[in-house]
């Protein structure tokens, strides 16, 4: 039986990890529907293994876990692919923000290049952009360092090359 | 494009504040992202149920165990109670198919239990639920191909032992005066072709139910491996 104290505890946790899971429904869903049943489902898992929560690791990685986990294993949220560079594909959060110009495209081509990953390279590309070092990567994933890096700079050359297409059109 | 330089605008990304939320508007917010935010609104999701494929799995077999019990149970009694009990043997057939079922039910639910471990690393989950998949999907195959010739086969022990109207004589041999090999060669001959086209139907309806799945975690996981 898990206290009220447990519950708040664990409520401002993820509260303040919340940014994590909101990147993970965005790049695993591309509707409104799709990403707040797994924004649901994943803090309901979260809740679920929170008595197993020892503290061995940081609550970051044991998080980062429970959602890619979620999102990776759950197919119902498999779409295909887009290669369409429209706003409207876009997450609704880049559509409200003002960004100025030049970041504003940056973003758009990432998101559009990065819906275009598998969901493994999603991932992968997502700690990266956390800023994870290898080590956490590793502890998250489950994937060697060695594999890590040779992973990244594929997935550092596919991102390069679907925005060339996508800006000069080439492809 | 570099990744790297995205670095910084991602990270940016962590607290987005869509038009509404500037504006001091959280229904607009919701409105904007589909995620509302705040501590409070995490609490009612804590007391949903999961809609994740492990946890369906597990609300079909409990429906299938619920099926099994309901329509089990009055069968078992009636034939106990009904026909001055002279047909308790098919309550018994019924019994033993019930605690087949039972085996089958807490075999299967084991394996749910053990199919998938959130918390660990993303890979050794992965190889974790195609492991236990598989395991769940043979276990399947084999307990619903077997489950017919294993009743024929009581069946046809039932009547062949007397059970039912004990002192009259076999059933078979009242049908047909041939010896009791010929009745039960009749027996397999029709069982065997019978058993072989349900692993079939079985194979390809299990295939379908769980196939896409399998096959998505395994390439996934090979995708990992991969150098």
């Amino acid at each position: 039986m898990v206290s009220t104290d447990q519950q708040e505890a664990f409520i401002r946790l993820v509260d303040q990890h919340r940014g994590i899971l909101h990147k993970v429904c965005r790049l695993y869903c591309f509707t409104d529907t799709d990403r707040q049943d797994l924004f649901q489902e994943i803090v309901i898992q979260l809740w679920r293994s929170y008595p197993g929560f020892r503290g061995d690791a940081k609550f970051s990685t044991w998080l980062y876990r429970i959602a890619l986990n979620t999102a990776i294993s759950d197919l119902r949220k498999q779409r295909p692919p887009t290669t369409s560079t429209s706003p409207d594909q876009l997450p609704t959060e880049l559509q409200d923000i003002q960004y100025s110009g030049e970041k504003e495209q940056q973003l758009q081509l990432l998101y559009t290049a990065i819906n275009r990953l598998t969901e493994v390279e999603k991932a992968l590309t997502m700690l990266y952009l956390e800023d994870k070092t290898y080590q956490e990567m590793e502890e998250i994933s489950g994937i060697t360092q060695n594999n890590l890096r040779v992973k990244m700079n594929r997935i550092k050359d596919k991102l390069r090359k679907m925005t060339k297409e996508a800006t000069y059109g080439i492809g | 494009m570099e990744l790297d330089n995205l670095k910084g605008i991602w990270q940016d990304l962590e607290e987005p504040l869509p038009q509404g939320r500037r504006s001091g508007d959280p229904a607009a917010h919701t409105r904007a992202t589909g995620l509302s935010s705040g501590g409070e609104s995490l609490l009612p999701l804590l007391q949903q149920r999961s809609r994740g494929p492990v946890a369906r799995m597990r609300r079909n077999l409990r429906i299938e165990l619920l099926c099994i019990i309901v329509a089990y149970v009055p069968l078992i009694l009636f034939y106990l109670v009904e026909f001055q009990g002279r047909l308790r043997a098919i309550s018994l057939l019924l019994i033993v198919v019930g605690a087949f079922f039972c085996a089958y039910y807490y075999r299967k639910s084991r394996l749910l239990n053990t199919m998938q471990c959130l918390s660990c690393q993303v890979r050794s989950n992965l190889a974790r639920q195609v492991g236990t998949l598989k395991r769940y999907t043979r276990f399947y195959l084999l307990a619903s191909t077997i489950v017919i010739p294993a009743m024929a086969i009581l069946t046809y022990v039932i009547f062949h032992l007397q059970l039912l109207y004990p002192g009259d004589g076999t059933v078979y041999h009242r049908l047909s005066p041939a010896p009791w090999w010929k009745n039960s060669t009749v027996w397999l001959l029709m069982l065997v072709p019978f058993t072989i086209a349900m692993y079939y139907f079985n194979a390809w309806y299990i295939n379908r139910l769980y196939g896409r799945h399998i096959k998505k975690l395994q390439e996934l996981l090979r995708e990992m491996d991969e150098e």
